[in-house]
């Protein structure tokens, strides 16, 4: 195989990496910055309690929401090897260095770790809150599997799996740019499948251990599901978004094609609707057997003043990005494609947001706005990460054996 | 060239390996559009096997008998059933379950496969359709006649009536089961028939006598080939696969609302949607397998259905039991962590409750046996995935009696537990859907294009294309 | 080609030519062929495929189609139809409760509003397609080659009409010549009989008759007057073997189907009604009576039991601003015992409270004042028809003998339901015992004091004035 190639069109622009540490400043001043909002709640009972509240859940939502993506290019990846996809093979690397920002991403992960050994309950109730320990079914869950001890060897355990996992698979892909052999990706198509099944496990448990256990009493065995429809459709946002921009930098202009976003596209359609599946079935399912341990979680979402924002999900996670994304001349426009994947990085946090923060307290304007900045905040430091991990990558992986039919292929009809 | 082709021994063809950058072939033998034509309107032109009459004698037979003991069902009533307290929902909703399951595999191989460009499909999608329609046909029977006075089934739709003046609860599950089934059931016609409209031309075309040539010209609607109505005829199925594949996943949620919106321990868990779609997905695949394989041997298919679509099949028959895996696993952890005791009770009693056989086949039938495909020797084994996709076939009719009898017969009162003993009526009714089933199968393949011609030709077309218009970097296997 | 109109033509000799038809043998030929005769500037061009070509559209000029749009319009029209339906069938036309969920759209209502989108939109997709192809088509004036039976087979077939502005016999026949085709035809009109066989024709009528058959049927069943019987499908349901009451039979001597009584047998049940415990008088005394108030002892019996007097202010229009009836009852005449059956124990009397407050004090009140909290809500309601629950107080209640209190709770009075079966007759006399004992209370003297407790009483208990409800 020779393609030729220039290989300064594959590599991250210059004046990214320039930017870089201003981009990082500028996302943890806006963590901070969203943080100390969390301070202008209206403080009851002169204490600051509910500004931790806010603040921590805060941290949690827009932390799960950056995650999310990585995690996502994690399935991705392994879904692209396991159904042995061709049309994809332009666009994987992207994914692939998403997926390796996860060791980067996990130290985000440490503060949490790090509160609940504080002993602070004001995200994770369970852990040690004399309110919740009055009620016997948290109690009781506290016992040994909702513990800090065991919560930090499940989360460990996660995280040693999905950075084994994707660095194997980096390392390979990567192996394959100097090679170009076949057998590796082989290899990789054998051990998709194992994986994936892994991976599916380890997400479910991720879900209920980092977000549904914010509501220790409250339970959903869909929970794991909602979380990964509503990841991937970020992903599918992200990765349009950040293909677009390296597009308009004058980067893989000719590898990654007008049929790849209108995949993309399509891909993101499709999770719009599965993810409003997915809620729709948890909602429809709570609200008809009417139990109250499960209404509880919805209680405190669609009545007193969360109702508001609880309701905008509907139009801004299903209604606008459906009936945008529907026409297939939209997934075919760059600029028109963009401004909906972009639109769905908003109602991807929105949705992470509606999952959290209910929880922190009332909904006030100032947490809230905190909130905002801070998500923004945290997608500027997901930005350094991805700059930082592609720098000295080549953007596609110009020699897998696959990429001839990626740059060949045409979308039929639809 | 055609016959060179059909008299290839193609299993010395495995079209399984797919070296990354060389698409394996998806059908073996050197083809060409005529000997696919060819290959498949034989099994319609030429005359039957012996096999096939006697299949046909007994499957024939047997739906007679069912269709008598539905007579004799209206007759006598329901009573005749082992469905008895507390267990009122018994076999027959298990049945319906299973054969709408069933009917899932047909209308996801013709619409979410074709929008993920899955090519292997074009092979396999006609009878699998076909199939779906007559799981379908299957399920429908089952809560029509359990309605009790079936010939006034047709209340459940919303029609003014002059003597009810009333309307149909559509906040209630098993409306909603009426919408779902019957759109599926419709659309799935539609698309089936649809799909079969340029195949039907073929064989107008290469009709002998008139009356043969007049009934496909019917049927046909005059089908010419016109490129103005391809445009059309592609869009118009293109947009029938993106309405399908949400449907497909619609009809089994809406079936497992029947469940999950009540209270009943063991049934209403929120997983149940995405749950019930995979278990359906699982066991349409297996009885494509069932069906198939025997199918291509008979017909000498076996160049079109290739070891790679059975392949491909039995991976996805994997992935779907072990997300059936999952979602168990899951449901017995959460009965766990939610600390609700009927839950927990539920989930026991099920595993070591008096109906620990069923549960154990259930699980060994769904989450152990599919494992068996990993090994790839058996994925591309005729025989032994014959006989794993029949033990998937049992293991998902247990799962759904399990959930229906389990919970039933033991929920929160217990003063009210029962233990549900069918009758020979149960199993005999059970039994004679098969027959239907088998007969319609049958009938099909005798009379209707099995597989989609013009999709296989137009597949072949695009590998030819690809062979000789690049650098040959996609190799040439044809 | 729209003006073709097959007819028997014998005088007419050269058929009409409908334009020219170029076969190849593979697709690549073909779209070379269409590329040509589309930059020719021919319009009015087809080509026949066997299998949808790849870029044929391109190669011919083929416009997109307007079908996703009707598809779409479809869709919201079934969208809009399940919602309406819902919200008018449910919601407004024909409302009820289920679960307490609300009327209209709920969540509930998205999976059939799900299914009437899909469905409207799949069919539309469907016969859209159909219409705007023209389908279906039977006699195609292509068909008339031969050759063009491969068109659904292997080869493909490229056509140009004759009604394209451009065209000329000659010089489109030179065109498509050139294109190196397998065979050039011209497309002529179908001169074969465009008439059904008869035995077809025949066929046909004799379905289409005998399909009308049932639904004449059916019709003159819905619209016609019989006075035949029905015709019975569930023969064992219409005629079950069973005699009613009353009905005569052949199978005993004396032809009554209810049998009398077995001499030295006992029914179930019976013995009670012989125990003066579970009827509160006692029927060994009935003889005793007069005849008019034997006639009261089986109006007593009676599910529909009254006395005459609550009877009256049991109707609603009794609206009674006055206490309630001050002349005492009527009573039956009946042999009431005036002895508890059980024994006054502390333990009987605790039964009796606990039950009393139980069953009773919800409307007569925990101290028997006739003002329970039923009675409370139901008068602060002020509907003017509530009738107030009896005090216990009251004369007439206080000397009424335990039996008839004990009946009463037994059998109910006016608004008061049984109490038969949510009390054993055990419970019933202890209740009646605690009323016994609350009347007493409240017209008690020092003597009923036993002495030892004289002397804890610093005044005197209050003076004996029971409370009537007047004050209603």
């Amino acid at each position: 195989m020779n393609l030729n190639y220039d290989k300064a069109s594959i590599e991250i622009p210059d004046s990214w990496r320039a930017k870089a540490p201003i981009l990082f400043s500028v996302g943890l001043i806006l963590l901070v910055i969203g943080m100390a909002c969390s301070f202008l709640a209206p403080a009851t009972g002169g204490d600051n309690a509910p500004a931790i509240r806010y603040l921590t859940h805060s941290y949690l939502a827009n932390f799960v929401y950056v995650f999310s993506f990585s995690l996502a290019a994690l399935f991705f990846i392994l879904m692209q090897f396991l159904t042995r996809a061709g049309w994809s093979t332009s666009i994987r690397r992207i994914a692939e260095i998403l997926m390796t920002m996860i060791p980067y991403l996990a130290i985000l992960f440490v503060p949490v770790l790090v509160m609940l050994f504080w002993g602070s309950s004001a995200l994770y109730g369970w852990n040690a809150s004399a309110k919740d320990m009055e009620n016997s079914v948290i109690a009781s869950k506290a016992t040994f599997f909702l513990t800090k001890e065991f919560f930090t060897i499940r989360t460990i355990a996660y995280f040693t799996f999905w950075i084994l996992a994707g660095s194997w698979f980096f390392r390979l892909s990567r192996q394959q740019d100097e090679s170009g052999d076949t057998e590796l990706s082989m290899i990789r198509q054998k051990w998709a499948g194992p994986l994936i099944m892994i991976f599916a496990l380890s997400m479910s448990f991720a879900a209920f251990d980092w977000l549904m256990s914010i509501d220790a009493d409250w339970y959903s065995t869909i929970f794991g599901v909602y979380l990964f429809s509503g990841s991937m459709m970020g992903f599918f946002a992200m990765m349009i978004v950040i293909s677009m921009l390296l597009q308009n930098a004058g980067k893989v202009q000719k590898l990654i094609t007008v049929e790849h976003f209108h995949d993309m596209g399509k891909f993101l359609f499709g999770f719009v609707m599965f993810w409003s599946y997915i809620a729709f079935s948890q909602l429809v399912l709570i609200w008809y057997a009417n139990i109250p341990e499960e209404t509880n979680w919805y209680r405190v979402r669609l009545e007193g003043n969360w109702g508001l924002f609880s309701y905008g999900l509907i139009p801004v996670h299903f209604v606008i990005p459906f009936l945008f994304l529907m026409s297939r001349h939209i997934r075919r426009s760059r600029p028109l494609l963009l401004a909906g994947a972009i639109w769905v990085l908003f109602a991807h946090w929105y949705d992470m947001t509606f999952l959290v923060m209910p929880n922190a307290g009332s909904a006030e304007f100032f947490p809230l706005f905190g909130h905002f900045l801070g998500g923004i905040g945290m997608l500027c430091i997901f930005g350094t990460m991805f700059i930082q991990r592609a720098s000295g990558v080549p953007l596609v992986a110009m020699r897998d054996p696959r990429l001839p039919e990626a740059m060949s292929y045409a979308n039929p009809i639809l | 060239m055609a016959t060179i082709a059909s008299n290839f021994n193609p299993r010395e063809i495995d079209n399984t390996d797919d070296i990354p950058g060389r698409r394996a072939p998806l059908i073996t033998g050197d083809q060409s559009y005529n000997s696919i034509t060819e290959m498949v309107c034989r099994v319609a032109e030429n005359p039957q096997p012996m096999v096939w009459y006697i299949a046909f004698g007994f499957s024939s037979l047997t739906a007679v008998m069912f269709l008598s003991l539905i007579g004799f069902l209206i007759l006598k009533g329901v009573g005749i059933w082992g469905n008895m307290n507390p267990v009122f929902w018994a076999w027959p909703i298990v049945n319906f379950v299973f054969w709408v399951g069933i009917a899932h595999a047909g209308t996801l191989i013709s619409a979410i496969l074709f929008l993920f460009r899955q090519n292997w499909r074009t092979s396999i999608n006609r009878a699998s359709e076909a199939m779906t329609i007559f799981a379908v046909v299957c399920a429908g029977i089952y809560p029509g006649i359990h309605v009790g006075r079936a010939w006034l089934a047709f209340w459940l739709l919303p029609y003014p009536s002059l003597n009810l003046w009333m309307w149909p609860q559509f906040r209630s599950p098993l409306l909603w089961d009426v919408f779902a089934v019957g759109t599926y059931a419709s659309v799935s016609l539609v698309f089936w028939y649809m799909g079969m409209i340029p195949d039907l031309a073929t064989y107008r075309d290469r009709s002998k006598s008139p009356l043969r040539r007049m009934i496909y010209g019917i049927l046909c609607l005059g089908w010419t080939g016109s490129s103005r109505h391809w445009m059309r005829y592609e869009k118009a199925y293109t947009l029938l696969a993106a309405f399908a594949a949400p449907l497909v996943l619609s009809v089994h949620t809406v079936v497992s609302f029947d469940f999950a919106v009540s209270q009943v321990a063991g049934w209403h868990t929120t997983i149940f949607p995405p749950y019930f779609v995979a278990g359906a997905i699982f066991s349409g695949f297996a009885m494509v397998v069932t069906l198939l394989v025997p199918f291509r041997t008979l017909y000498k298919l076996e160049n079109l259905i290739t070891l790679r679509h059975l392949d491909n099949m039995n991976k996805i028959i994997l992935a779907t039991g072990s997300l059936v895996g999952l979602a168990y696993a899951t449901e017995f952890f959460m009965a766990w962590y939610s600390q609700n005791p009927y839950e927990y009770f539920t989930f026991f009693n099920r595993a070591f409750g008096p109906y620990w056989w069923a549960y154990w086949t259930m699980v060994t039938c769904n989450v152990i046996s599919p494992q068996l495909f990993w090994f790839r020797k058996l994925r591309t084994s005729p025989y032994a995935m014959f006989v794993i996709s029949i033990f998937v076939n049992i293991g998902m009719w247990f799962e759904r009696f399990v959930i229906t009898i389990t919970s039933l017969s033991r929920d929160f009162l217990p003063s009210s537990w029962g233990y549900f003993r069918p009758t020979m009526f149960d199993g005999l009714m059970f039994f004679g859907s098969f027959g239907i089933f088998i007969s319609l199968f049958l009938l099909f393949c005798r009379f209707l294009p099995t597989i989609a011609m013009s999709e296989v030709k137009g597949i072949l077309s695009i590998t030819n294309h690809a062979a000789h218009g690049h650098d040959g970097a996609h190799g040439n296997e044809h | 080609m729209s003006e073709h109109k097959p007819r028997k033509s014998a005088e007419k000799k050269m058929p009409k030519a409908f334009g020219w038809m170029a076969e190849y043998q593979d697709e690549h030929s073909l779209l070379v062929a269409a590329r040509k005769v589309r930059d020719s500037g021919y319009t009015k061009t087809d080509a026949f495929t066997p299998f949808p070509v790849h870029g044929i559209d391109e190669a011919l000029g083929i416009k997109p189609t307007v079908l996703p749009f009707i598809v779409l319009c479809a869709g919201f029209t079934g969208l809009g139809t399940a919602l309406l339906m819902q919200w008018w069938m449910n919601g407004v036309d024909y409302k009820y409760i289920i679960s307490g969920k609300p009327f209209g759209i709920t969540p509930a209502s998205i999976p059939v509003a799900f299914e009437l989108t899909v469905l409207f939109s799949a069919f539309t997709a469907f016969l859209a397609m159909i219409a705007l192809n023209k389908l279906p088509r039977f006699s195609n004036p292509i068909f008339t080659n031969p050759r063009f039976d491969r068109a659904t087979n292997d080869r493909f077939f490229l056509y140009v009409e004759a009604t394209d502005k451009y065209y000329n016999r000659d010089s489109v026949k030179e065109l498509l010549g050139g294109t190196h085709p397998d065979s050039l035809d011209e497309v002529l009109e179908d001169t074969t009989p465009s008439a059904l066989p008869r035995p077809i024709l025949l066929g046909l009528l004799l379905i289409v008759v005998t399909g009308l058959i049932p639904a004449m049927i059916i019709l003159n069943m819905r619209a016609g007057y019989s006075t035949a019987p029905r015709f019975h499908v569930f023969f064992d349901m219409d005629f079950q073997p069973k005699k009613k009451a009353q009905q005569p039979t052949t199978i005993f001597a004396d032809s009554r189907i209810m049998r009398p009584q077995v001499k030295g047998t006992i029914a179930r049940g019976q013995l009670e009604e012989q125990d003066p415990f579970y009827l509160g008088y006692d029927p060994s005394k009935m003889t005793m009576l007069d005849k008019s108030a034997s006639f009261m002892l089986v109006s007593t019996q009676t599910p529909s039991d009254s006395k005459a007097p609550d009877a009256a202010s049991k109707t609603p229009d009794a609206k009674q601003t006055t206490p309630a009836p001050t002349v005492a009852p009527e009573a039956p005449k009946l042999p009431w015992i005036d002895k508890l059956p059980i024994e006054a124990t502390e333990e009987s009397m605790k039964l009796g409270k606990l039950k009393f407050e139980t069953y009773c004090s919800a409307c007569h009140g925990y101290a028997g004042n006739g003002d329970g909290l039923v009675h409370k809500r139901a008068d602060s309601l002020a509907q003017g028809y509530w009738l107030p629950p009896t005090s216990m107080h009251i004369d007439r209640v206080r000397t009424q003998p335990v039996g008839q209190i004990f009946n009463t709770i037994t059998k109910g009075q006016g608004k008061m339901a049984s109490y038969a079966s949510s009390l054993s007759p055990k419970e019933r006399w202890s209740i009646v015992l605690y009323i016994r004992a609350l009347q007493r209370s409240r017209n008690a003297n020092i003597d009923d004091v036993p002495a030892g407790f004289i002397s804890t009483l610093d005044e005197e208990p209050k003076p004996a004035n029971p409370k009537t409800v007047s004050t209603k």
